[in-house]
């Protein structure tokens, strides 16, 4: 996993609620393979709102405009990855190039989904996010900070709104840590509780 | 004095190996499901970290959203498409490599991920079960805790360590209490909730169904309602495991047996709620106020008892709800104020996991029996043991006689993985859980339903109260 830590992107407005992980990748694209290094689910994040059904761009969705071309940063709507719990949905977000998300809630196992892949997710109270919303539509293209150690996001008017995040996610983002690795380190206390489990639940013994 | 717990804090609890009171506890995992959609990722992944599976046994996996739903003794061979054919044969190869057992294309007891378990006896009160699905709160309805994980990363972590990192979230108490009316099932009583709560609800909670109505319930019905708690924006969702539990449980293959069952159910009955614990949030409804319930919109809160009308955007107050619902409407090409008993559709489709044990089968086949389908549709029974179940009472000879496919257990056009789709534009009744946009298909037009009311639009051709046929 990619470490993160500040990023300063061009931030698209993506103002459209509750956009469901079906939408971010819809399902007949599921089973695309996704070699590493090859960005394979970038083509798919958000198709069917980018592309018509002759495969053409659809000029008038926000992506798909020129200023926001190479966007690291999206301003979303409400309850943005609700639905399915497909990881692929992070994934797209990642191969897009977006590693930042800022929204007033997202779906939470899309929310969880995107931490495990690098990728960001800030709540920031909806009146926060409206007008984060507004300053990228009147200055299409412009870019904005995420600022991971000081837990702050700036506005491009300079503004700065601080976020909250969970401690250990915060530390794994910064470091860009896996987690199999972090877990494998409480090892002796994984087996203890097997041992114990095994003494209070005998008839689970033979299963674990 | 130790505080009166919750069914779901009591569990956590049991489950934690690490705490970590402001951030995520390290959690064990008793069991866990891996089905085929997304899932050869994690196993790619493992492989190129020379990863192994730690603890093999308390893993199961079951090809449930590729299969086809006909030509299953020539499957996966005759699988024309060719990723779809990948996707199968790599669970098979995955699992084997792996050494977790699977229950694949062919084996007698596949099915569904979340019907089989809870069939089997696999699924147990006080058991925290990781599946790489939304839907994983169906095995709450036996008292399990049921963690929805991601379907590589997640799943990889689970795969490796047998644990889970998981942030605690806050209880919900969704109290139903009183009789249901005639033709009133558990789909109506969830797609009431989710109606009155909205898709993102209970966004941050575990969801305990309780009160009156919950317990009146078989386990089937507890299964649906627990089923649909991720539409209501809920990862967990809960009902106390009680004599109908210990019942359901009794005998089941992969249920304890002897004396292990003695002890089982010693701890089973340990785990409900104590009378006098707190959940941090509170909802309770009147049975009698469920009617038959259909959706009109694009996310499962936008449903309806049938006598209702599709809303008007117009009488809408708040521009994010008017605009959402004027969206939808336009998706769904339904005019506002259209009744909707008597909106025509193309399709019927009765499987998936909210709808298709057997006692769902006996449901829609209570309608449709002696009747006809005026439009094209489907039975897809939740597993090969419910197929085979419903086959030994009679129910395929119902549907087939009405003109009724009777297919083979898959997810199949619930949400269209095996290539079972609608066609854009057309419209169905389905006893599915999701009616986003093109979750049956590109421009599919999805109503979600009860098996009774979606055998009742089949025989009459449009959404209808099936309490008035
Ligand atoms: S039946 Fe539908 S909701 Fe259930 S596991 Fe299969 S695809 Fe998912």
């Amino acid at each position: 996993m990619q470490p993160f830590t500040s990023l300063t992107a061009i931030a698209a407005p993506l103002d459209i609620a509750k956009l469901d992980t079906g939408m971010i990748v819809p399902g007949r694209f599921q089973r695309l393979p996704r070699r590493p290094g090859y960005n394979d689910y970038a083509r798919v994040f958000l198709h069917d709102l980018r592309f018509d059904e002759q495969e053409q761009p659809c000029p008038r969705f926000v992506l798909n405009q020129p200023w926001y071309h190479g966007a690291g940063i999206l301003v979303t709507g409400p309850d943005f990855g609700c639905g399915s719990s497909r990881e692929s949905a992070a994934y797209a977000t990642l191969d897009f190039g977006v590693r930042a998300l800022i929204g007033a809630s997202f779906g939470d196992v899309y929310r969880g989904n995107c931490m495990q892949n690098g990728v960001l997710t800030i709540v920031l109270p909806q009146p926060v996010v409206s007008g984060l919303m507004a300053q990228l539509q009147n200055a299409p293209g412009i870019a904005m900070t995420v600022d991971l150690p000081r837990q702050i996001v700036i506005a491009p008017d300079g503004t700065t709104h601080a976020f909250d995040i969970d401690a250990t996610r915060k530390e794994r983002l910064l470091k860009g840590l896996d987690d199999v690795g972090v877990t494998l380190q409480h090892l002796p206390q994984i087996e203890a509780f097997e041992a114990q489990y095994r003494t209070d639940m005998p008839w689970l013994k033979q299963l674990i | 004095m130790t505080t009166p717990l919750t069914l779901f804090d009591r569990v956590w609890a049991r489950h934690v190996i690490v705490p970590h009171p402001q951030g995520e506890d390290l959690l064990y995992v008793d069991k866990n499901l891996v089905h085929e959609g997304g899932t050869f990722l994690a196993f790619d992944q493992m492989r190129a970290e020379g990863h192994k599976v730690r603890k093999p046994r308390q893993a199961l996996a079951v090809t449930d959203h590729y299969l086809p739903s006909t030509n299953r003794a020539t499957a996966p061979a005759s699988i024309a498409h060719p990723e779809i054919r990948r996707v199968v044969e790599a669970l098979d190869t995955n699992a084997r490599e792996f050494g977790i057992e699977h229950y694949g294309v062919h084996h007698p007891r596949q099915g569904i991920i979340h019907v089989i378990g809870p069939e089997l006896g696999w699924t147990q009160p006080g058991l925290l079960i990781a599946c790489c699905d939304s839907h994983t709160a169906t095995h709450g309805a036996l008292g399990a805790l049921p963690i929805p994980i991601g379907q590589s990363n997640q799943l990889r972590h689970v795969l490796a360590t047998q644990t889970l990192w998981q942030k605690k979230p806050n209880t919900f108490r969704i109290s139903i209490n009183g009789a249901l009316g005639a033709h009133v099932s558990a789909k109506d009583v969830i797609l009431a909730i989710i109606a009155h709560i909205g898709i993102g609800g209970a966004v941050g909670h575990a969801v305990e169904y309780a009160g009156s109505t919950i317990r009146a319930m078989s386990i089937e019905g507890r299964m649906t309602s627990c089923n649909m708690s991720i539409e209501a924006g809920a990862r967990i969702g809960m009902s106390a495991p009680d004599d109908t539990t210990c019942r359901y449980l009794h005998g089941r293959p992969l249920a304890p047996s002897g004396a292990d069952w003695d002890q089982a159910l010693a701890y089973w009955r340990t785990l409900p709620s104590h009378p006098d614990a707190r959940f941090n949030r509170e909802l309770s409804l009147d049975a009698s106020d469920v009617a038959p319930m259909v959706s009109w919109g694009t996310s499962p809160e936008d449903s309806s008892p049938i006598t209702g009308r599709v809303p008007d955007p117009a009488s809408i107050t708040g521009s994010e709800k008017r605009s959402r619902v004027a969206r939808a409407l336009d998706y769904m090409k339904l005019t506002p104020g259209t009744p909707l008993a008597g909106i025509r559709i193309d399709r019927v489709f009765i499987g998936s996991c909210t709808n298709a044990r057997i006692e769902d089968l006996r449901t829609a086949a209570a309608v449709v029996k002696g009747r006809k389908a005026v439009v094209p549709a489907m039975v897809v029974p939740g597993s090969s043991t419910v197929k085979r179940a419903a086959e030994a009472e009679g129910l395929d000879k119902i549907f087939l006689a009405a003109g009724f496919e009777w297919l083979d257990a898959s997810c199949s056009m619930c949400g269209g993985s095996n290539g079972d789709s609608l066609a854009p534009g057309q419209r169905s009744a389905s006893t599915t859980n999701r009616n986003f946009e093109g979750r049956q298909g590109l421009g599919a037009l999805t109503h979600i339903m009860s098996p009774a009311m979606a055998a009742a639009a089949a025989v009459t051709g449009w959404l209808t109260d099936v309490r008035t046929l």
